[in-house]
């Protein structure tokens, strides 16, 4: 049995993974009828004298509600935290958008910023926004618990680490047969054309897994600081793969025999598997995978800053990330929350090492990365 | 004929409408884009030509900026082919069962996207019904045959006959009859009284429609991702891609401004040929549109069997985005259906939760409330626009498609960056952040097509009527209330209701721009079709697009319905509103300008 067969069978054990949805089905018709008649209100009262003020007044007392940005509030999450939230006293609004977005939604904003705190977003995006100047450092209380190292140890926190690997369908690729690394995909024959290459850029998933590749051949001297053999292996990528088709999933592609393989994060596997009656592989590099490491961070210009500091504290203690672990089969960052969930499943998940990513070299140069990619490689 | 400024500035409405629009255009046009195109193209305050230097060295920029021109020339032509010919067949021509083939045409007014597209892939993809079909008979041939430039075509020309199922309806309708058969009894074939009379009638509304659909060509999303494979990608995509990230904006507004222009070049040469002609018949006694019969046997069962070909065709995808929304997502990807796999689950799901169920409701006060201001206001515009011929309206006219060039995206963060500190244009307040800031990027978004059609509609608009009242001393804001918004207001009603089920499920904008308490549908959508666990995203897109189609639908009958149901009865209303009855039927004084009518 795999590696990754262990997972599997380990998440699949657990009672409450992703394969039940968590769903708060509790409905509060007030609350409707309350968004309804202030929206409308707000819409109909011409006059632009009362509309300004909603989301950036409000006392810094216990209580107030909190802005939250997140790209991280899909699959039931966010009604997850909300709840959460107000068991324990807090009130959030949450704005929920992909990961490339709500970071250009963040920088945009920084003028009147309408975000209290930022989370799910990853080292990449957080190092973007840190560079403008946006995040108001925080240590928070259990800073002690996590790797300063995943972080940047000042303004953002690791809350969830997230492995992107490479994933293959094992009933069409046995294990021997399997590639070892990405780059096996263009240089090995067998392969052509039965890999799924992404057809966007615009996720940090596919972002990291470029950024994954290009930093192996990190060079001074080289375009946008990486080597003409690293460009060839971009450029390898996209000839040789079978480009990633708009509302067709990977696993449905597998299903129907058109690709084998392709990149998918950890947590999105067991679903899937179940969805499409497909057991997968994961290919585990020497290099290791590279794992996007969710974070939180407060925002500059916060009138809520102690509410807000308050909210970090507890959504990244051990307790409320160990929940979320176990709800939402994640890896925690806090080693407190890791001893809350299932050792045999933490110890799967560290049998796949991180890859050693240099994030300030990626933060400084995946914006000019995408552009050349998708304007001189991607078909 | 052109008007001097001073004429202009008499009336208090064009000078209130001015004033207005003019305050409108600066804030919202002008202040937030040019600044952001500034700061993108000009970033230390010299021009860089970083831009046209990456997109000349990227073939695929230009051959994809090549295959969205293709795209665009060819759909002009096989849009308008089709969406005439429906037409006619509805509204002209006597066809058997003609309303149960309206019913199928208008499918196309109440879903698009990327539903659309994957409709016809159930169809004709891979595992499609026809493929299937086709492969029992020839065993050899390629599965995915559905693909390429040919797939994009025919699936983007059916998409995009709905301004002709709105407009060119109601165009239709205004043909004087007295006309045809004055042309009939004199000899004329079918075929001549149709290519004669009847379509140069319809000038006007199909120059704009034809513009719309150019414009859909250029900017088409959807259709080339899913359909067009590595020989056909289109241009829109890398806009998008390039638009958000702070430092390739400038290679997505060099891109932007490229359709842009075009865009422009072919209003400009719209606009010329549409001043050159008066577009309404010289007859003013009206008389009720009679349906003709197809005298030629072999003609008349030709035209019965591409009618219903055509039904089958727009109607099937409808039909199976129904039926699939209540499977599981593996029978969608595979497009097989068994009874044991029907489940109600999947709008359960979307029921019970309160995130999917508010934003129904935000979205469709925000659509509703940026659909009427939009259209509200600008019917004062267009009127001054159509009527006054100067350099001011030129360029105010030109100004207000400063939208078409700019993609929503870029509209979105220009509005942020510009009223994100008090601003005096608009009395020291701050927009970002609030409510308000979304409602006003919808208004923005709308305007060109808002103001193309109005235009189009006023254009139709006979000046003898308007003469008429003014002559018995009406004023002109009674002229406008009472003679001329009645004739329009079919066509406004039409526009209103499609620009709300186009703002209904907007992603681009929204995510910039809504307030947190407020969660606009197009969010929710997005969110649980893209989530990381998700494996059901196809299925709760389709239980969404079923519910959107059913406000759509509803929003197309409040103002549609009951005009399909009883139009025979409705049309003469339009007229007899006008104060004194007689004046408006006195036959209109030849004028010099008379010499290019087209019509006769």
């Amino acid at each position: 049995m795999g590696k990754w067969a262990r997972i599997r069978a380990q998440l699949l054990a657990q009672p409450s993974t992703v394969l039940v949805r968590g769903r708060e089905g509790k409905y509060d018709v007030r609350r409707t009828i309350s968004v309804t008649a202030t929206l409308a209100a707000a819409l109909l009262l011409a006059g632009c004298g009362g509309g300004s003020t909603e989301t950036s007044n409000g006392e810094s007392a216990e209580g107030a509600t909190l802005v939250v940005y997140t790209n991280s509030n899909s699959d039931g999450k966010g009604e997850w935290i909300e709840a959460e939230a107000a068991e324990a006293g807090f009130s959030l609004e949450i704005v929920g958008a992909g990961g490339a977005d709500l970071t250009n939604r963040v920088i945009a904003e920084a003028g009147n910023p309408v975000a209290d705190v930022v989370f799910g977003l990853n080292n990449m995006y957080f190092e973007q926004i840190k560079a403008e100047g946006i995040l108001e450092p925080y240590t928070p209380a259990w800073s002690s618990e996590v790797d300063p190292g995943l972080g940047d140890g000042e303004a953002f926190w690791p809350l969830v680490q997230q492995g992107i690997v490479l994933a293959y369908n094992s009933d069409a690729v046995p294990e021997r047969e399997a590639p070892s690394d990405w780059t096996d995909l263009w240089e090995d024959e067998r392969f052509h054309d039965r890999y799924e290459s992404v057809n966007s850029l615009e996720g940090a998933t596919e972002q990291i897994v470029m950024a994954g590749i290009l930093t192996r051949y990190q060079d001074e001297s080289g375009d946008l600081g990486i080597s003409d053999e690293g460009w060839a292996q971009v450029q390898g990528y996209f000839e040789n793969g079978s480009p990633a088709v708009e509302g067709e999933d990977l696993f449905a592609r597998m299903a129907s025999g058109t690709v084998d393989m392709g990149q998918m994060t950890i947590s999105g596997l067991p679903a899937r598997e179940a969805e499409y009656g497909i057991a997968a592989g994961v290919v585990e590099p020497s290099v290791g995978i590279p794992y996007a490491v969710e974070q939180v961070a407060m925002v500059k210009g916060t009138s809520k800053q102690e509410e807000t500091q308050r909210f970090i504290d507890w959504f990244g203690s051990a307790e409320v990330q160990g929940g979320f672990a176990e709800e939402f089969s994640t890896l925690p960052a806090n080693e407190g929350a890791l001893e809350l969930a299932d050792p045999a499943v933490v110890e799967q998940y560290e049998s796949l090492p991180p890859q050693d990513l240099d994030w300030e070299f990626i933060r400084d140069n995946i914006s000019p990365w995408v552009e050349k990619i998708e304007l001189e490689y991607m078909p | 004929m052109k008007t001097s400024l001073r004429s202009m500035v008499r009336s208090p409405m064009v000078l209130v409408t001015s004033v207005v629009l003019t305050w409108f255009i600066v804030t919202f046009l002008i202040a937030p884009n040019v600044g952001l195109l500034a700061t993108t193209f000009f970033p230390n305050g010299e021009f860089t030509p970083r831009s046209v230097d990456k997109l000349l060295s990227s073939d695929r920029a230009m051959k994809s900026l090549g295959n969205s021109f293709i795209l665009a020339i060819v759909l002009a032509v096989t849009v308008n082919i089709v969406g005439i010919f429906i037409v006619l067949v509805t509204q002209y021509f006597d066809i058997r069962g003609s309303r149960i083939l309206w019913l199928g045409y208008a499918t196309t007014l109440i879903y698009g996207g990327i539903v659309l597209v994957a409709g016809y892939k159930f169809i004709y993809g891979q595992n499609g019904f026809i493929t299937n079909l086709l492969l029992n008979y020839f065993p050899g041939m390629n599965a995915e045959w559905f693909t390429g430039f040919l797939a994009v075509v025919f699936v983007m020309t059916f998409a995009s006959t709905s301004y002709h199922m709105l407009f060119l309806t109601s165009a239709l309708n205004k043909v004087d009859f007295q006309t045809i058969e004055a042309a009939k009894s004199m000899g004329a074939s079918t075929l001549t009284v149709l290519w004669r009379i009847v379509l140069p009638v319809l000038r006007p509304i199909l120059f704009a429609i034809t513009i719309l659909v150019f414009l859909g060509g250029l900017t088409a999303l959807t259709a080339p991702q899913v359909l067009g494979g590595p020989n056909f990608q289109t241009v829109t995509p890398l806009i998008l891609t390039f638009s958000g990230s702070t430092t390739s904006r400038d290679i997505a507004a060099l891109l932007a401004l490229i359709l842009g222009v075009a865009t422009m070049i072919l209003l400009a040469v719209m606009s010329r040929v549409e001043r050159g002609g008066t577009y309404f018949s010289v007859s003013k006694v009206s008389a009720t549109m009679q349906k003709q019969k197809i005298t030629n046997p072999v003609a008349n069962a030709v035209v019965h069997v591409v009618a219903y070909v055509l039904f089958v065709v727009y109607t099937l995808p409808i039909l199976l985005i129904v039926v699939f929304s209540f499977t599981d997502s593996a029978s969608i990807q595979t497009a097989t259906l068994s009874w044991d796999r029907f489940t109600l689950d999947n709008y359960i799901t979307v029921f019970t939760t309160q995130s999917a169920f508010e934003p129904f409701i935000v979205s469709v006060l925000y659509s509703a409330a940026a659909a009427v201001v939009v259209v509200g206001g600008l019917l004062f515009v267009a009127r001054i626009l159509q009527k006054y011929k100067n350099a001011a309206t030129t360029v105010a006219e030109y100004l207000l498609h400063i939208p078409w060039i700019l993609p929503s995206t870029m509209i979105a963060l220009g509005l942020i960056l510009t009223f994100d500190r008090p601003n005096a244009l608009i009395g020291g307040q701050v927009l970002t952040g609030t409510v308000w800031v979304l409602l006003v990027a919808y208004i923005i978004i709308k305007i060109p097509f808002t103001l193309r059609m109005l235009k189009a509609a006023f254009y139709s608009v006979s000046d003898s009527v308007e003469d008429a009242a003014r002559i018995l001393g009406a004023k002109s804001l009674y002229t406008f209330r009472r003679v001329l918004l009645p004739i329009v207001l079919p066509t406004a009603a039409a526009i209103t209701a499609l620009n709300f089920n186009s703002l209904l499920d907007d992603y681009d904008t929204a995510v910039f721009l809504y307030s947190p308490l407020y969660e606009p549908l197009g969010i929710v959508i997005k969110n649980s079709t893209d989530g990381d666990n998700i494996s059901d995203a196809m299925v709760l897109t389709l239980v969404y697009t079923v519910l959107l189609m059913i406000i759509m639908g509803l929003s197309m009958y409040a103002v549609y319905g009951r005009s399909v149901t009883s139009r025979r009865k409705k049309r003469p209303r339009a007229l007899p509103e006008v104060p004194d009855q007689p004046a408006t039927r006195v036959g209109r004084e030849p004028q010099p300008d008379d010499a290019r009518v087209t019509v006769r």
